[in-house]
């Protein structure tokens, strides 16, 4: 098993000659030069390295190197030179590391969280050989925030620090330092440092966790979690301006929706004609961002797409990347100008103001007044009943259109379940929501592939009037067959997944959590 | 991962000083870096004031029963790692006679560690025999230290006609000049003539310094000690010219 690094708190009495002479006994000692080393701190937006129980820093020196440690787990720590600041993970140089945060972040990029400046004043603790054997480090560190504007000392720590094939010389210090009653450091210097700039790790997260209150009001239920999506849209509008990547875009789309959805389905809570300008508005950023994500969504697929083709065509489909790349810069300036509008910008405030104004008790409206708990198993026992009835109507001949209405009805569904899952027991709705994801995922692939096959082929025209190569039109045509093919397959596979989702067991549960015939 | 190893048939030819050297200049830049002691007389440990020892010999080690990664000792010099010597060493052809796919035992004993280190220098013993094979067929690069007499010269010849003999190819062959002293003769001739025939020599060239040999006093590699020296800046050179041949 490796060993790792332990880290105590610096006592305030505390006598480093004492220290050292305590040593003296068993060791010899050399005080090396002290040093200072910058740290930059990194993770996605929404934490996806803490997630994962990881942290990751980037050290300055002579080459710079970028350091995973595993706070979860006691995995060696995994590093990596590089030659520029952190960003995607496909950017990195090949290896385990460049692995390993491909599948932590996926698409998206790198952020710098905090700077940490540690100083550092190192004892090797020495054999008969003068050979180091444990390394004592004292540290005074510092943090600074990104922006430059808050920086502070944090506290003082002694660092106990292993060499590979010493492990009885670090386990006898470790004990000496036990026994003089030093305290092991209560969380990490990352820790330490994020707290000094104020940020709590996973402050962000596009994944809805309520905790409502079953007996409060409906309308102050729905405008708490309006304005919690209101929040997650706003904290998403600078990087999606910026194009940082393309998950800040998707996470406004999804409040967007999100947000639709409530005001359409939560009934009867607010006045129809105060909502009306908001559900016209919401309506409006759901469109304006509409034709960059879906060329988000050919880029980010790119390489799925130019895998799916055999490979002697592989490389004729590299135009259709030059005009996604191109147009998706078109349209992303098209959307920054929207959002950067006066109308957006009123929108939002408007709409936050509307939310925080509570008055329920004025509220002329059948469910205002509602207990939350009942009117969320009332719209969600109605959402079911919908849902089952018109997927069972289904056959195998019936026409698209019935599944893209299915699929709209599943969507408001799984928003209820999801918006009002606390007031329910945690694995049951789970388990109903996953059931309902299931169908989801099958319905959206069956409609996404008709879409993108369909603007696949548009793309195509397009791209012809610019004067693309006949060969790329032909690899597209190529495309364009395989993602019908993928369809026809999703239209087979329905039939059985909503038979498994409709069935006697599911029903049951539906009716057992949230009522209804 | 890059392989290579410092070898030459001839024994004091400057071998273990390269390699110690190298390995520390290579950590010094942030490479994560090891260095194994092949040689049973364990010199390059001696540098690294580390014992030479490895638990079970190279017996467990070719049997497969130990990790690599479980004998490495960490220097005192940060990103450097070394797997030492042990007197067993001796007679390391006998134990790779009776494994399965006996040229090949280094590289296998090597692949794990990939993921951990960017260099791996290898300090082998003299002579030719099938543990310099294994040599050959795990490293991506030789580090060739020739002291300039028709003597080495002779022996370099030897290891090309090995090469060849044995089919070893794509392994990168870096002869360089070692414990040069200019005030002889016969070294200034032999340096004159054959970058003619060697295209292959490196241009770096290793002095003969008192610097170098007291590698064994201050036990640490010279530019610990000596950073501004001749021979550290000889060094540096060499390892410079060696990453541009690498690529």
């Amino acid at each position: 098993m490796p060993l790792h690094p332990i880290s105590y708190l610096l006592p305030d009495d505390f006598d480093l000659q004492q220290l050292k002479s305590s040593f003296k006994e068993s060791y010899g000692l050399r005080e090396e030069v002290p040093s200072k080393v910058k740290l930059t701190y990194y993770d996605s937006f929404d934490w996806r390295v803490w997630n994962a129980g990881g942290e990751l820093h980037e050290e300055q020196g002579t080459l710079n190197r970028l350091c995973w440690h595993s706070i979860k787990g006691r995995k060696e720590p995994i590093s990596q030179t590089i030659d520029q600041s952190p960003g995607f993970a496909k950017d990195l140089p090949a290896g385990a590391l460049a692995d390993l945060l491909s599948s932590v972040l996926e698409m998206r990029v790198l952020q710098p969280k905090v700077h940490v400046i540690q100083q550092q004043q190192t004892l090797a603790l020495l054999d008969s050989e003068e050979k180091t054997v444990v390394r004592v480090v004292l540290e005074q560190n510092s943090y600074a925030s990104i922006d430059g504007k808050q920086s502070g000392p944090l506290e003082g720590r002694i660092v106990l620090k292993p060499l590979k094939g010493y492990q009885s010389d670090f386990e006898k210090i470790v004990a000496h330092l036990k026994a003089i009653k030093l305290r092991n450091c209560g969380q990490s210097l990352y820790q330490d440092a994020l707290q000094g700039v104020g940020i709590k790790p996973g402050d962000y997260s596009s994944k809805l966790n309520y905790r409502l209150d079953p007996y409060a009001s409906a309308d102050s239920t729905a405008r708490q979690i309006m304005l919690d999506l209101l929040n997650t849209l706003e904290a998403n509008v600078a990087g999606t301006k910026a194009d940082l990547d393309s998950e800040y875009l998707h996470d406004l789309r999804v409040a967007t929706r999100r947000t639709r959805s409530a005001m359409s389905q939560i009934k009867g809570v607010f006045d129809p004609q105060q909502l009306e300008p908001f559900k016209r508005g919401f309506g409006w950023i759901g469109q304006v961002t509409g034709p960059t994500r879906d060329l988000d969504v050919y880029l980010l697929k790119y390489d799925q797409y130019r895998a799916s083709l055999p490979e002697a065509l592989q490389g004729d489909l590299d135009p259709f990347y030059d005009y996604l790349l191109n147009h998706q810069k078109t349209e992303q300036a098209k959307l920054v100008k929207k959002l950067n509008s006066p109308h957006f910008r009123k929108l939002i405030k408007t709409w936050r103001v509307w939310l925080e104004e509570s008055k329920a008790d004025q509220e002329n409206t059948p469910n205002a007044n509602k207990a939350t708990a009942k009117l969320a198993d009332k719209r969600i026992s109605k959402l079911y009943a919908r849902v089952l009835k018109d997927g069972l109507a289904i056959g195998p001949d019936s026409p698209a259109e019935m599944l893209h209405e299915l699929r709209k009805d599943c969507k408001k569904l799984r928003y209820m379940m999801e918006f009002f899952q606390s007031l329910y027991p945690k694995p049951a709705i789970r388990e109903l929501i996953k059931a309902l994801k299931v169908i989801l995922d099958n319905l959206g692939e069956f409609q996404d592939l008709e879409v993108q096959a369909h603007s696949l082929e548009d793309i195509g025209s397009e791209m012809l009037k610019e004067g693309a190569p006949a060969s790329a039109l032909m690899a597209m045509g190529v495309l364009v067959g395989r993602l019908f093919e993928r369809q026809v397959t999703a239209r087979e596979e329905f039939v059985n997944l909503f038979a498994a989702f409709s069935s006697e067991g599911n029903q049951k549960a539906f009716r057992k959590l949230f009522g209804g015939a | 991962m890059h392989i290579l190893g410092v070898y030459n048939i001839k024994g004091g030819v400057g071998k273990t000083a390269t390699a110690v050297n190298l390995a520390h200049l290579a950590a010094t830049e942030g490479y994560r870096t090891l260095i194994w002691d092949l040689d049973p007389q364990a010199a390059a440990t001696y540098y690294f004031r580390i014992k030479p020892k490895v638990k079970g010999g190279n017996k467990r080690l070719i049997k497969g029963k130990l990790d690599l990664d479980e004998v490495v000792k960490a220097t005192d010099f940060e990103n450097l790692d070394m797997l030492p010597a042990d007197f067993s060493y001796r007679n390391m052809d006998l134990r790779l006679e009776e494994a399965k796919n006996p040229t090949k035992q280094l590289l296998k004993l090597l692949r794990p560690l990939s993921q951990a280190y960017d260099y791996v220098f290898l300090d082998c013993p003299p002579s030719i025999s099938l543990v310099s094979e294994n040599i050959f067929r795990a490293a991506e690069g030789l580090l060739l230290p020739l002291i300039p007499t028709t003597l080495s010269l002779r022996t370099y010849q030897q290891l090309l006609d090995f090469l060849e003999g044995h089919r070893i190819t794509g392994l990168e062959l870096m002869p360089f000049f070692s414990m040069v002293d200019r005030r002889k003769r016969m070294h200034l001739d032999v340096m004159k003539s054959l970058p003619d025939t060697h295209g292959e020599l490196l241009k770096a060239q290793i002095p003969y310094a008192s610097d170098v040999e007291k590698m064994g006093i201050h036990r640490m590699p010279v530019q610990a000690f000596a950073p501004k020296s001749v021979a550290a800046s000889c060094y540096q050179a060499l390892w410079l010219e060696m990453q541009r041949r690498l690529g």
